[in-house]
């Protein structure tokens, strides 16, 4: 018995150290959590400089007052000018961006965090429940190796040849830090995010030391299991942060006259700024029978999230079914973009062999797709657990942001960035594989 | 990447993980292994805390729990919770001018949520502007103002300015070559009518709350 759990123990702990998992899910969360603010930006365009530059009823000084008493971080605090606000919305279009394409992305991520605070608590009272989902995923994608897949540092990892790197990376590392050595001199920045980015900046140049000095060693290694570390903890992190949402949403609905009695739908349904489409949602409030249900439903769903996540089959049914009732919220009750954060969020918890199809079904749509794994690609499909790897159940401490459930995960997979060659630290070496954060 | 390794590529495989560093780096990551635990747990319990009602716990420990949560994971999903939203609030503002002519005269209220709802309606994507600027400058006005309209320390300074440039913004271009004055702003709160369906019965006579004229 003793032996058994320390063997369970001691599979638990390699796994946690060994990978940084569910790389599909990180990938899947990244993109859309990019995708979702790009879209945003591009949409509200036309109303920046009302949200967050120089035209904003928010004015900088009000906004400056406000941060003042929480300390609250953005960039655009810095100076009030319209020259400075046009580049930092720039730089958060262009960083989402790249987020989404998965370049450099240990250092695009930090850069994605920083446009997303900067401009969402530039003036924190254009927000809603989406820009707070985008602004939590922003955070907590730094932590993560969310570019394992589907991204270009994969395909630029698959494809490495020496001398092939470009000086893209060094480049971005060094700009980066001049920034931030300007922002430290003139005291721009708080202690603690000045600790924050000073310590990503220079783990980011360790990490190529050791990289490029001593691949193959311990030092490296121990890199690497810091890295999976942190990233298995942030994914867990991401994972309860979902589950935490919807259950404050179902558990204080519960607690709701409207909800109980099974009318709380119909409400929303005739308020004013809610309601893009008053002949819809008319229609759907015409039926009282309808109404409830989907009362109902909603709460049932929302309660009931977290605790199918023991159970595989469950949590993906419902899973679909959450995801098209925001596909349905977006349309309905014009909040596009927090159902397209939500979906995002959301995705973390698909199954891998899902993610693969949807992945396949891109790429064949597309032509191309960076980090696919083209040999794979298509028998992956087949059921997730049970492994030759895997034979028994693995019992994890910590659930599996894989599979939340108790399946076991397929397991190793073969990375799709696989080392180039085993020797030497020529300069391909330079560029670290992997992405998001040491 | 050790993965590799673990496929059995190279010879004598490392074992995966913490497992697979000698002795020195072994400790290291088991210490790292140790703080990225207590990290995440200690992260996971404030941020419970925070959304979780009122109880024992963060009556004792609010502070430490606002100190860590606030101002980056500051999060509220009590989205149409517990009850939704069951009347429109409508923001309504008028004007004090003094036209060309050296007059001075009062326009009519002019309703800013219908003009908000006519931009959100038929909209696939609604902007910001339209769907959050003039509601939650509102709702920031009302939760930081008592009865009597008094401001409650900062934020109630903050959101009357708010309000007040909203309001000069929106009335710009509406007055000619006459100077705006003063503004006055008043909500409009009518109750979403009982469903036809059911039979209860809901008054949906407006109630008014107005503020005080504001010098521009």
């Amino acid at each position: 018995m003793v032996d058994r759990v320390r063997a369970a123990a001691g599979r638990a702990l390699a796994r946690v150290t060994g990978q940084a998992l569910g790389p599909y899910q990180s990938a899947v969360l990244r993109i859309g959590i990019a995708g979702t603010w790009l879209f945003f930006l591009l949409r509200e365009l036309p109303h920046r400089r009302e949200l967050y530059g120089p035209e904003s009823p928010w004015s900088w000084e009000l906004g400056r007052r406000l941060i003042a008493t929480n300390d609250a971080f953005s960039v655009l605090m810095w100076g009030s000018s319209a020259v400075w606000f046009e580049i930092v919305y720039a730089v958060a279009v262009l960083s989402a961006v790249l987020l989404l394409l998965g370049w450099h992305t240990r250092a695009v991520s930090v850069l994605f965090m920083v446009g997303v605070l900067s401009l969402q608590n530039r003036s924190v009272f254009m927000g809603d429940g989406g820009d707070n989902v985008i602004h939590l995923m922003a955070l907590y994608l730094v932590l993560t190796r969310c570019a394992q897949v589907w991204s270009l540092d994969a395909r630029r990892a698959a494809r490495r040849r020496p001398g092939r790197d470009g000086p893209a990376g060094p480049l971005l590392w060094a700009v980066l830090g001049l920034v931030l050595l300007y922002a430290a001199v003139t005291g721009r920045l708080g202690a603690g995010w000045l600790a924050g980015f000073a310590a990503l900046w220079v783990l980011q140049a360790l990490w190529w030391t050791v990289e490029r000095h001593d691949p193959d060693g311990a030092g490296r290694a121990t890199l690497d299991v810091l890295a999976n570390l942190v990233h298995n903890a942030a994914l867990l992190v991401i994972m309860a942060e979902v589950c935490l949402i919807y259950a404050t949403a179902g558990w204080y609905k519960i607690q709701g006259s409207r909800w109980q009695d099974g009318t709380a739908l119909y409400y929303p349904l005739g308020l004013d700024y809610f309601t893009p489409w008053p002949g819809l949602s008319g229609l759907l409030a015409g039926s009282g029978t309808l109404v409830m249900l989907l009362t109902y439903g909603t709460v049932a769903v929302q309660v009931a999230f977290p605790f199918t996540l023991l159970n595989r089959r469950v949590k993906n049914a419902l899973l679909a079914v959450m995801m098209l009732e925001h596909a349905g919220i977006a349309v309905l009750l014009g909040l596009p973009f927090f159902s397209l954060a939500m979906i995002a969020a959301d995705a973390v918890f698909l199954p891998t062999g899902f993610l693969l199809w949807l992945g396949a079904r891109a790429a064949s749509v597309r032509g191309m797709l960076p980090g696919r794994r083209p040999a794979t690609a298509g028998t992956d499909l087949a059921p997730e657990p049970g492994g030759p790897e895997h034979p028994g159940p693995a019992p994890a401490p910590e659930p599996d942001p894989e599979h939340p459930g108790p399946a076991p995960a397929p397991l190793p997979e073969p990375r799709p960035e696989p080392r180039p060659g085993t020797g030497g630290g020529g300069p391909a070496a330079v560029e670290q594989p992997s992405a998001g954060t040491s | 990447m050790d993965s590799n390794e673990r496929e059995g590529a190279a010879p004598g495989p490392r074992p995966a993980g913490i497992a697979g560093l000698p002795g020195p780096y072994r400790v290291v990551a088991a210490l790292a292994l140790g703080a990225v635990s207590v990290a995440a747990c200690w992260h996971l319990a404030m941020v419970f805390l925070h959304v979780a009602p009122s109880n024992t716990v963060t009556k004792r420990h609010g502070a430490t729990v606002d100190a860590w949560v606030y101002p980056e994971f500051e999060q509220n999903w009590k989205l149409f919770a517990p009850n939704p939203l069951q009347q429109n609030i409508a923001v309504e503002v008028r004007a004090q001018i003094r036209t060309e002519a050296g007059e001075r005269l009062t326009t009519d209220w002019r309703d800013l949520s219908a003009e908000d709802a006519r931009r959100i309606r038929h909209q696939l994507l609604p902007s910001h502007t339209a769907q959050n600027e003039l509601r939650r400058a509102w709702d920031f006005y009302t939760s930081s103002h008592d009865e009597d309209e008094k401001p409650q320390g900062e934020r109630g300074a903050l959101s009357e300015a708010y309000l007040q440039r909203i309001a000069v913004a929106r009335l710009a271009g509406t007055y000619g070559a006459g100077e705006l004055l003063r503004v006055q702003l008043r909500s409009v709160t009518r109750a979403v009518a009982a469903p036809r369906w059911s039979t209860e019965t809901t008054d949906t006579a407006p109630s008014y709350r107005e503020l005080p004229w504001w010098t521009v």
